[in-house]
């Protein structure tokens, strides 16, 4: 059967891989896989929303689609080898066909964004989940004020998206970190958190949006607070295990809040009055 | 006009085959098996005395594990998808206690709203309830009243049967019932005044037995809520062993997996299977990355626990326990939910 019954949600459609790029090598390795659906039997999506990636025989993976919903002929997915699924996609080659069903969950407002300063800041694999905020407010440069991209990894060989981020030095203010610093590396030396600190962003007219591991979501949230950001001003993005996508399998739930229908992007205002179950 | 019908307990096998014959229908009940009473193809004698089985109906709509498709791909090509649905076989499941229509009831809330399972569907609307009233006293694990159920509630039921002794007070509660008591070849007589009058009274007495109880229901989502940094979760859960028998014998849980089952490399060649899951296991929640949002026994309680009192309520507006008891009679550490929602009720402000 080439094309699902349209009522058939957990029947996956059919993606090829067009092309795949490494991010990061090593143990933790991060690849970026462009899929094209297969018959153009596809679907639309918004920044911020997931789908489900399936590999018949090992089994499905919530994952982020980090490509702009304004790109129609693909969708692009950065996926870090972690787990079953995950590995079994860095051992894929271009042209193999896999399955994706979607899009699941909702999105960043980004309409409502217009006409203010964008602050994005991102770690390790965390950028990805925002990707498609910063990649569609850069296609629509005019709707928005100064955009800026804090972004950092371990060392600079974990530093995803690196071509990309120096071509987004055209049009937005790119201040990249790493933990441990070396040889060559001329940008910041420190956690994510410090950065943001150290070009301290004014809250004015801004909208923060962060994601990445949750001790760094912690202390940059702390950090926009006390540079003045309100509850509102600030979102994020959150992960919970998942299997269905649809709000049944009961595993992703924070609180009352199945992430996969209701999340994974939330307003701090939205998520602190949440159980903190992430 | 609701329809009321008296069925003569001898003849309860004859209404049986005419559903089976006349309706297509095939019918279930309630058998003592090796010591466990377990819902079974009805055989030749069919008895419903039994005080509650020991799973609910659930599986009926929703089995312990079922095919959603298989899949066959040689390396490098497109994989072939086929989709398996579930045979449209009719079921009418006899002896359906109130506890668990109303756990139907629930279990359909969750599958058939918003998003629709197709594979949740294509059972449940082939499923009948005939529900059978409990008129003897409640087990001592029994709350469904102080949860907003009653011994008699038809919800979730296409016919309630109330045991009047040498006979059964039928009542049609669905269209589907009206349909089921109307079979061809149906035994079914008219209720005369008389049995109006017994079963009323039958249905008042059962609902003045007295139960154990969740105290003020209606403040437990506010007091689970305020609970949830609380100490007291891991002292309730200390003695939790996470064995996961409390949900999986719930008739409202719907917690599942999906998995790819193999059964063949070269082509590549299996199912996508979904089963029951639990809560309680760690695995449940937990990332690749090994951080775990639910990490520990008193945190999985808790989900547990808030799931049923709380955080259904706030997003369906009922109660999603139906004080069956079975967590409760069948947890082996004697972990007991009425006992743990009044105790968080007590020590909340």
């Amino acid at each position: 059967m080439s094309h699902n019954p349209p009522d058939n949600i957990y029947l996956p459609k059919l993606a090829r891989i067009a092309h795949i790029k490494e991010e990061v090598a090593g143990e933790r390795s991060i690849k970026t896989f462009r899929l094209e659906f297969v018959n153009g039997d596809g679907f639309d999506h918004q920044c911020g929303q997931c789908a489900m990636l399936s590999i018949f025989g090992r089994g499905e993976s919530m994952i982020s689609i980090a490509s702009s919903p304004l790109i129609k002929e693909y969708k692009q997915f950065s996926i870090m080898r972690v787990g079953r699924v995950t590995s079994a996609f860095h051992d894929l080659s271009v042209g193999d066909t896999v399955g994706i069903r979607g899009p699941y969950g909702n999105s960043f407002p980004v309409d409502d964004w217009r006409g203010k300063n964008l602050i994005f800041i991102g770690g390790g694999c965390g950028l990805a989940p925002i990707w498609p905020v910063i990649t569609t407010a850069v296609a629509q440069r005019a709707n928005f004020k100064n955009i800026t991209v804090f972004y950092g990894g371990r060392s600079p060989r974990d530093i995803m998206y690196r071509a990309e981020l120096e071509k987004l030095r055209s049009s937005a203010d790119v201040h990249l970190s790493v933990d441990k610093s070396e040889e060559g590396w001329n940008e910041f030396c420190g956690f994510v958190p410090s950065n943001v600190m150290d070009k301290a962003p004014p809250p004015d007219n801004a909208i923060a949006i962060t994601c990445g591991p949750p001790i760094m979501i912690k202390f940059v949230l702390q950090n926009l607070q006390n540079l003045g950001f309100k509850d509102e001003q600030i979102y994020t993005t959150i992960e919970n295990k998942m299997k269905c996508g649809i709000g049944k399998c009961g595993r992703c739930n924070v609180g009352k809040d199945y992430v996969c229908v209701k999340g994974p992007v939330y307003s701090w205002a939205q998520l602190k009055n949440l159980p903190q179950e992430y | 006009m609701s329809m009321e019908k008296i069925l003569d307990k001898a003849r309860l096998n004859d209404w049986i085959a005419a559903l089976a014959k006349g309706g297509d229908w095939e019918v279930h009940a309630p058998a003592l098996e090796d010591g466990v009473w377990t819902y079974k193809p009805v055989g030749d004698a069919v008895r419903m005395d039994h005080p509650n089985t020991k799973q609910p109906p659930k599986g009926f709509s929703f089995p312990q594990r079922e095919v959603f498709f298989s899949f066959e791909q040689i390396k490098g090509e497109a994989p072939r998808l086929t989709q398996v649905m579930p045979d449209p076989k009719r079921r009418a499941v006899f002896g359906v206690r109130p506890c668990d229509g109303r756990g139907a009831v629930r279990m359909d809330r969750v599958f058939a709203d918003n998003v629709n399972d197709p594979y949740y569907q294509a059972r449940r609307k082939n499923v009948a309830y005939v529900g059978l009233a409990c008129n003897t006293p409640p087990a001592a694990t029994c709350f469904c009243k102080s949860v907003g159920g009653s011994p008699v509630s038809t919800d979730g039921l296409d016919i309630l049967l109330t045991d009047l002794g040498d006979r059964y007070h039928v009542a049609a509660v669905t269209e589907t019932g009206k349909a089921m008591m109307a079979v061809a070849g149906s035994p079914l007589a008219d209720a005369a005044a008389a049995d109006r009058k017994q079963v009323k009274q039958v249905h008042g007495e059962a609902v003045a037995q007295p139960q154990r109880a969740v105290n003020n229901p209606e403040a437990a989502p506010a007091k689970l809520k305020a609970s949830f940094n609380s100490p007291l979760w891991e002292e309730l859960a200390r003695a939790c062993i996470g064995c996961g028998i409390c949900t999986f014998l719930c008739p409202t849980c719907h917690c599942f997996d999906l998995n790819d089952e193999m059964t063949g490399t070269v082509p590549i060649k299996g199912n996508r299977v979904r089963t029951w899951d639990n809560c309680q296991f760690p695995d449940f929640t937990m990332h690749s990355s090994g951080h775990n949002p639910r990490e520990n026994t008193a945190a999985r309680l808790r989900q547990r626990v808030c799931h049923k009192f709380q955080y259904f309520h706030e997003n369906f507006g009922m109660l999603q326990c139906t004080g069956c008891g079975r967590c409760v009679s069948e947890c082996p550490v004697g972990i007991d939910i009425v006992a743990v929602v009044n105790k968080v009720a007590e020590h909340v402000a």
